[in-house]
C-alpha cells in the first residue's frame, strides 16, 4: 500500500495539534482529514472510511474511547489509535476490537516518526486480511 | 482481724496500681513542687537508667536533663492547677534522634502540692505524620500536574512536533519541498547550506530536546496524582528487573552521568516471585533508583569498584525489592528528604529532584507499598521496596 493510498482521520479538538500532526502526515504522503469532535468524526468516518483513525482521548462531548467504540461499528475495517494526555491501559472494549498498547500514544508525542511507523503497520496488516 | 484484712486489701490495690503504672508505655513520675522525685514507674528506670530507689528524693531535672527546660514548669502547674503539655521535644541527633511529648498534671487529691509527669516516646508517630505530610504534598503537586498536563501537553506537543515539521520541510527527500523551492526560485541545497552554517539545525534540535525535558517533568509529576487509569497485571519480578537493567544500559541520561557497563551488577533474586503490579510504573521506580545509584557511584574515586546489588525476597504477603549500592551514602538529613519532590543534591540541570519522589509516589500511592532507604555516609545506600504481592486493595 503506497502512502497516498493510506487515508487518515485525525480527531482532536485542538487546532494546534491537528495542524502539526497533519503537516507531518501530509509530508509523509498520506491523505489526511480531520474532525474536532467525536460527533463530527462519526459523520466523516462513514463517508471516507479511512485506513486509520487517530482520536484524542479528551474530546468535547463523547470521549475518545466512546467514539472509537461507535466508529468501529460503522467502519470495522478502520484501524484505531488513541492519543492520550494521561497514561491509559486499554479497556476490554478496545482490546476486543483488536487495539493493543502500541496503538496508544501519550501526549506529547516526542517523535512523530513513531506514529508513522504504527500507521504503516496497521495499513499493512489491513491489506493482508 | 478486720484491720489486717483491710490492710491486706490496700496492699493488694497498691500492687495492682503499681502493676498498671509499670505496664503503661508512658514514663510516669510523681514529683513535689521543687521537682523532687517521689515515685517512678519501670519505664522511667529504663529511660534514665536510674532505679526507683536511687531516684527518690533527687531532682528530676538532674536525672533526665534532656527535659530540664520543660520540668521548670512543675511549680507553675501546681500553683495554677492547670496541666501543661509539651509536644515534639527533640532528644538526641542523627540516627538517635527521638521525639517525646511531656505532660505535667497537678494532683488534686491526697498528694496535694504534687504533680504527675508523663513522658511518651512519640518518634514513630512523628515519622508517620511526616510521611503523611509528604504524601499530601505529593498529592497536591499531582493534582496540580494533572490539571496542568492537559493544558501544557498540547502546546508542548505543538512546539516539539512543529520543530520536526521544520526539519522535514527543508529536507531534500520530500518532493513537495523541491517543488516549492523551485516555485520561489531558490535552491533547497543552498537553503540547507545556509541553515547549517548558521547553526539553525542545531537550534531546532535543541528545541526538540528541551521539549522532551519539559514533557518528562510533567509526566513525572503526574505520578503524584491518584488519577491513574493504568491497570495491574501479574509480573515476574526477576524478568522485570532484568528488563530494567537492559533499559538502564541503553539509557542516554544514564550514559551521560556514568557508563552503566562499568558498574558490577549482582543479582540476588529469590526464585519464582510473581507480583501483581503496574509493570511500566514499577520499571520506572527501579530505573529511577538505579539512576540515583549510578549518579552516586560516579562520585566515588578511581580504584574503587562500583557495584549495585539487586535483591528480591518474599516477606509474608509482601514482595521485597532491595537495590543496594556501594557509593558514598548520605547523611541523615539528606536521607530524610530524598523522597521529597524537587529535593536534589545534584547540580541544577543534572537532576530535576523528581526521580525518587516519583518512585515514592508510584510505590505508595500506586501500589499501597512502602519504600525506605538505609544509608550512612561512606556506607552506600540500600533502597527497600515492599509491595503487596496480591496488588493494592482497591
Amino acid at each position: 500500500m503506497s502512502a497516498a493510498e493510506i487515508s487518515i482521520l485525525l480527531v482532536d479538538d485542538d487546532e494546534m495539534i491537528r495542524e502539526c500532526i497533519c503537516a507531518y502526515l501530509e509530508d509523509e504522503g498520506f491523505s489526511v482529514r480531520f474532525a474536532a469532535s467525536g460527533e463530527e468524526a462519526l459523520e466523516t468516518i462513514a463517508a471516507i472510511r479511512p485506513t486509520v483513525c487517530i482520536s484524542d482521548m479528551r474530546l468535547p462531548g463523547m470521549n475518545g474511547v466512546v467514539f472509537i467504540g461507535k466508529a468501529h461499528l460503522l467502519c470495522p475495517e478502520t484501524g484505531f489509535m488513541l492519543h492520550s494526555g494521561l497514561a491509559y491501559s486499554l479497556s476490554d472494549e478496545l482490546r476486543a476490537i483488536g487495539m493493543t498498547a502500541d496503538d496508544v500514544f501519550l501526549k506529547p508525542i516526542h517523535e512523530l516518526s513513531t506514529l508513522i511507523k504504527r500507521i504503516t503497520e496497521i495499513a499493512a496488516a489491513g491489506k493482508k486480511s | 482481724m478486720l484491720h489486717s484484712h483491710e490492710s491486706g486489701q490496700i496492699r493488694h490495690h497498691e500492687k495492682a496500681l503499681l502493676d498498671i503504672l509499670d505496664t503503661l508505655p508512658s514514663i510516669i513520675v510523681r514529683v513535689d513542687r521543687d521537682g523532687r522525685v517521689d515515685l517512678v514507674n519501670r519505664r522511667f528506670e529504663q529511660l534514665s537508667g536510674v532505679s526507683a530507689a536511687d531516684a527518690r528524693g533527687k531532682l528530676l531535672a538532674t536525672l533526665i536533663p534532656q527535659f530540664a527546660g520543660q520540668l521548670q514548669q512543675v511549680a507553675e502547674v501546681i500553683d495554677c492547677h492547670a496541666p501543661l503539655t509539651n509536644e515534639r521535644i527533640q532528644s538526641g541527633s542523627g540516627a538517635d534522634l527521638r521525639y517525646y511529648s511531656l505532660q505535667i498534671y497537678p494532683l488534686n487529691s491526697g498528694a496535694f502540692g504534687m504533680a504527675v509527669i508523663r513522658i511518651d516516646d512519640v518518634t514513630e508517630h512523628v515519622r508517620i505524620e511526616e510521611i503523611m505530610a509528604q504524601t499530601e504534598k505529593m498529592i497536591m503537586v499531582g493534582g496540580l500536574a494533572a490539571g496542568m498536563a492537559h493544558e501544557i501537553n498540547n502546546p508542548l506537543g505543538a512546539i516539539m512536533q512543529h520543530a520536526q515539521n521544520i526539519e522535514r520541510r527543508v529536507s531534500p527527500t520530500i518532493a513537495a519541498n523541491l517543488k516549492a523551492a523551485d516555485e520561489v526560485g531558490v535552491s533547497l541545497e543552498l537553503v540547507r547550506d545556509y541553515l547549517e552554517k548558521r547553526g539553525i539545525f542545531e537550534f531546532i534540535s535543541h528545541i526538540r530536546s528541551a521539549g522532551v525535558r519539559a514533557s518528562t517533568i510533567i509526566n513525572n509529576m503526574l505520578h503524584f496524582s491518584r488519577r491513574s487509569e493504568v491497570r495491574l497485571e501479574t509480573v515476574d519480578l526477576a524478568v522485570m528487573l532484568d528488563r530494567v537493567l537492559e533499559l538502564a544500559a541503553s539509557d542516554y541520561d544514564m550514559k551521560k552521568v556514568y557508563d552503566f557497563r562499568n558498574i558490577k551488577l549482582v543479582r540476588e533474586y529469590a526464585a519464582d516471585m510473581p507480583l501483581i503490579a503496574m509493570t511500566m510504573e514499577m520499571e520506572q521506580v527501579v530505573i529511577n533508583i538505579l539512576k540515583n545509584a549510578a549518579q552516586a557511584l560516579s562520585q566515588i574515586g578511581t580504584g574503587s569498584f562500583p557495584r549495585i546489588i539487586l535483591r528480591t525476597r518474599p516477606d509474608g504477603d509482601k514482595a521485597v525489592i532491595e537495590i543496594e549500592d556501594n557509593g558514598p551514602g548520605m547523611d541523615e538529613s539528606t536521607r530524610l528528604r530524598v523522597f521529597e519532590p524537587f529535593f536534589s543534591t545534584k547540580d541544577v540541570g543534572v537532576g530535576t529532584g523528581l526521580g525518587l519522589s516519583v518512585a515514592y509516589a508510584i510505590v505508595t500511592n500506586g501500589h499501597h507499598g512502602t519504600i525506605d532507604v538505609l544509608s550512612q555516609p561512606g556506607q552506600g545506600c540500600n533502597f527497600i521496596i515492599k509491595l503487596p504481592i496480591q496488588g493494592r486493595n482497591l
